[in-house]
């Protein structure tokens, strides 16, 4: 176990560099000139060669990419152009709303995932199910995002549609509202916090949930035909807990495969879902970004990100392991 | 043990099984087959009882109806009655159902390799059985160190290890009935014999009745009071061990009896075989299934169904309409011609030189694996022309020194020598998962043609012809391997490996997972093909006789190390090694019935 820990931090520097020889490759291709961007457009030229010079921007590319490893390393992402901050402030600020949403949509989409596949397999013939699953499946999700916005928020008023919290002000320890309600002893803020994540988590979540469900579904069919599980029959267990406790476990390993290929795609989706509902999170601030040609923004968030995928798939491996102690890390 | 004038009597009393006129129907992608038709039987608390029949003749089908567990993808069709401790099962609800498993009726699988929670311990699932302390159940099934097999995950035990746990896990929850589904197939003879008498002991101590079903009439007879025939799904003879090995009066059985073969067969003729195999025909309402393979059988036959009748050689039953007829299916049994002898040649077909190789095993460390040798320096020469049977049991290496010969894998030490620059041709196992699903038989025996347009009028004729050599019909060309029998899979495979015949035929057990008929059948095209064809070849096996049968000279593989070489009669007659000589004690012998 501690050898696969050191084994994928190692993996992740490694990743981190390649992904920072990308991210500064970038820089310098895509044609937006950071220092136009800040002398601003219609700065003299003299200006733009000055803001140049002083970004060390006409030093050769080796240098110039050691100094952006050695910023990488004391955190500092560039300063944005649209909020004239740090970009690792702004990352900050905005990174608590965005892991409360992603968290609650794994949460959520594995729940969906396994309601669905248990639901299948007990149910036989449930094709209306399976129905649901193809046509929600089907459903991009800027059209279920907008729709569950709709129905939800503008029709019929059930839920908030927008924003993170109805309290102003409010600020806790961990930066994720529903826990820090119940940490500040304000139950009722947790319960806002809930409501108005509900509807931009069940958006994210229903693509992780059919794509989940759907490879649990298939993988329970294939455990469930096993000899194993006719032993386990074989000895009057219930069907339930045949399913539960010999099936569900057996089948875990490709639907956590699966669910780590999703979090992946969560990340473009809460670009899109932000946006739709107002989520004031890293979603939402890299829409902003790319329509102000923000580079150091997008950039930053894109290193995040990077380390968070690393992170879930680390956890998903240790996760497999668990589940099937067979897989030794 | 049970007398037969007892079972008579008690025929007052409801016996604790009484299955009357069962029939079970499943359907496979929408097409119904009937896999049992009309089977009636009883058993007495304490009775072993053999099913033997073929594959496919439906005896797995009868432990599963009994257990409630026919496949729920088939939608199982059941009619008739079970009754079991006074319970009517056929109809019953799950929940009957349910504590019929938990209470009354057990079973051992197949396959131990399979049949454990492979992310469970021990421990928890034999929990889930109730009764009794785990570690006295285990120590009682022979295993050693008890606790720590229950604290152990299947994957760390052995086949036999794993098999004892089965058992210990059926047997704790004291059932009435046990259903020994072929439990020693997957197991190597010497395990195989402990297994045996394990059973023996437990049952006979808690006075459970047990069903083994199996294809072997020599381990049957090791092991059972009474046996049961089944053929295409029907009851053919039921009567007493002893009498139905002696005389028997079914010409299935017969034939049955006949296909068997053991250290003292003579190998100097083709096998006795059953009449060439077909799909068992089932849905025959008014014919004997058997009729179509049957050498007594007359027109008759094909217009009624023999019910079981009360046999007139022995004091069971039989459903034969001709049965004063079978001792002439023994007259019948002329001695085939020898066969030729072989034309080995001095050069070697393949020499291996200290052939050696280590596999990773245990637990990973941060420095990776430990390696664990499975070949330690083996050198072994096989003459073109010469066939040389590889015994041993299973983790000896033996697979791993095919592949080796088959280039498949590297040795890390020592030196492949091959007669032939082309690779030699390999059979395994299991004949249907060696053919691929979607390509039908004949464009698999014709991808071996290089160079030739696989419709072309040549390609055609090419593959007519192997397919010829190995007894298969070319009529089948066209057919998927899933249409086709495992017997008619097997001759596929050969036809394949022969269309370009190699100088080196390797087989890895090509015939352990065969009834004894198919076994012989492939024993015999095998012998005769390498004959005609002038091939040398490697038969891997474990079964000692199937070895002596087939090879020129047998070689002794344990541990990775060659511990006899030698002629198949000497090695049998004067087994040099102890370990020979307690493969030759464990093989199972015919002890119920008298040797033919």
């Amino acid at each position: 176990m501690l050898a696969y820990l050191a084994k994928s931090i190692v993996g992740a520097v490694v990743v981190l560099l390649m992904m920072s020889l990308i991210v500064f490759g970038l820089q310098s291709v895509i044609p937006a000139d950071p220092a136009r961007a800040i002398a601003g457009p219609n700065a003299p030229p003299e200006t733009v060669e000055a803001v140049r010079k002083e970004l060390g921007l006409d030093d050769p590319a080796i240098i110039q990419y050691g100094r952006f490893l050695s910023r990488l390393a004391h955190a500092d992402l560039g300063t944005s152009v649209r909020t004239r901050r740090p970009v690792s402030d702004d990352i900050r600020q905005y990174l608590p709303a965005t892991l409360e949403l992603g968290l609650a949509s794994i949460a959520l989409g594995v729940a969906l995932a396994l309601v669905m596949a248990v639901l299948q397999f007990l149910i036989p013939g449930s094709g209306g199910i399976r129905l649901l699953m193809v046509g929600v499946g089907s459903t991009p999700i800027f059209l279920s995002a907008l729709l569950l916005s709709y129905f939800f928020w503008f029709r019929f008023d059930w839920l908030p549609g927008a924003g993170r919290l109805g309290y102003r002000d409010f600020a806790g320890p961990t930066g994720l509202n529903v826990i820090d309600g119940i940490l500040l002893g304000r139950p009722e803020v947790s319960v806002d916090a809930l409501r108005h994540l509900l509807l931009p988590a069940l958006a994210l979540a229903l693509p992780i949930g059919i794509a989940v469900g759907r490879s649990l579904n298939g993988a329970l069919h294939e455990v469930m035909s096993e000899p194993y599980v006719r032993t386990a029959r074989g000895k009057g267990l219930s069907e339930t807990k045949v399913l539960l406790r010999h099936g569900l476990r057996n089948a875990a390993t490709a639907p956590l495969s699966m669910l780590g290929l999703q979090v992946r795609l969560l990340f473009g989706n809460l670009l899109i879902v932000e946006r739709v509902f107002g989520w004031p999170g890293l979603g939402l601030y890299t829409v902003q970004a790319f329509a102000s040609a923000d580079l150091p923004a997008v950039l930053g968030v894109a290193i995040v990100f990077g380390i968070l995928y690393i992170l879930v798939n680390t956890l998903i491996e240790i996760g497999q392991s668990m589940a099937d102690p067979r897989i030794n890390l | 043990m049970v007398k037969h004038s007892h079972r008579m009597s008690s025929s007052v009393t409801e016996p604790f099984l009484a299955v009357r006129d069962l029939t079970v129907t499943l359907s496979r992608e929408g097409r119904p087959s009937r896999v049992i038709d009309g089977i009636t039987f009883d058993m007495l608390p304490g009775e072993v009882v053999a099913l033997v029949g073929e594959s496919g003749s439906g005896k797995t089908s009868i432990g599963l109806t009994l257990q409630g567990l026919l496949p729920r993808d088939y939608q199982p069709l059941v009619g008739g009655s079970i009754r079991l401790a006074g319970i009517e099962l056929v109809g019953a609800a799950s929940r009957t159902w349910r504590s019929v498993r938990r209470r009354l009726v057990r079973a051992i699988p197949q396959d131990p390799m399979g049949a454990l929670n492979p992310t469970m311990t021990i421990r928890h699932q034999m929990r889930e059985s109730n009764g009794g302390s785990i570690e006295g159940w285990l120590s009682r099934t022979g295993l050693p160190d008890p606790g720590r097999i229950a604290d152990a995950l299947p994957h760390r035990l052995s086949g036999g290890q794993r098999q004892r746990v089965l058992i210990a896990m059926a047997m704790m929850a004291r059932p009435k009935l046990l259903i020994a589904d072929e439990p020693t197939t997957a197991l190597d003879v010497t395990v195989q014999a402990q297994i045996l008498d394990l059973l023996r002991a437990l049952t006979r101590e808690q006075q459970t009745a047990i069903l083994f079903v199996t294809h072997d009439l020599n381990v049957a007879a090791s092991l059972a009071d009474r046996v049961l025939i089944l053929y295409a799904g029907r009851i053919v003879e039921m009567g007493r061990m002893q009498d139905v090995a002696r005389n028997a009066a079914h010409p299935y059985s017969i034939g049955l009896l006949a296909a068997r073969y053991d250290l003292d067969s003579d190998r100097r003729r083709p096998l006795i075989t059953l009449p060439f195999e077909h799909v068992p025909p089932v849905n025959l309402a008014s014919a004997c299934a058997y009729a179509q393979r049957c050498p007594i059988a007359q027109l008759d036959c094909t217009a009624i169904r023999p019910s079981l009748a009360a046999a007139s050689a022995h004091g069971g039953a039989a459903a034969c309409l001709h049965q004063g007829q079978t001792r002439f299916v023994s007259a019948q049994r002329v001695d085939a011609k020898p066969w030729p002898a072989p034309a080995i040649q001095a050069t070697a077909a393949l020499r291996l030189h200290n052939v050696s190789k280590t596999y990773p095993t245990g637990n990973r460390s941060f420095w990776g694996r430990q390696s664990q040798p499975v070949l330690r320096s083996v050198s072994l020469t096989i003459k073109l022309g010469e066939c040389v049977a590889l015994v041993g049991e299973s983790g000896a290496g033996k697979s791993t020194l095919l592949r080796i010969a088959a280039g498949l894998v590297m040795p890390e030490g020592g030196t492949v020598t091959r007669f032939d620059k082309a690779l030699p041709q390999v059979v395994f196992q299991d004949p249907v998962a060696a053919l691929t699903p979607w390509l039908t038989i004949g464009e698999q025996i014709g991808e071996r043609l290089r160079g030739v347009s696989r419709d072309s009028d040549y390609a055609r004729r090419r593959v007519g012809e192997a397919m010829k050599l190995v007894g298969l019909d070319p009529v089948l060309m066209d057919t998927l391997p899933a249409e086709m029998s495992v017997g008619q899979c097997q001759r596929a495979v050969l036809a394949r490996a022969v269309i370009v015949p190699p100088r080196l035929l390797l087989c890895d057990e090509p015939i352990s997972a065969m009834d004894v008929s198919l076994a012989a059948t492939t024993l015999n095209l095998l012998s005769d093909l390498r004959r005609r064809l002038d091939m040398a070849m490697l038969f891997v096996t474990h079964d000692l006789a199937a070895a002596r049968i087939i090879a020129d000279r047998i070689a002794v593989l344990k541990d990775g190390e060659l511990v006899e070489v030698a002629d198949p009669d000497a090695i049998v007659a004067a087994p040099q090694s102890a370990y020979t000589r307690s493969l030759i004690a464990a093989m199972p012998g015919p002890q119920g019935g008298g040797r033919r």
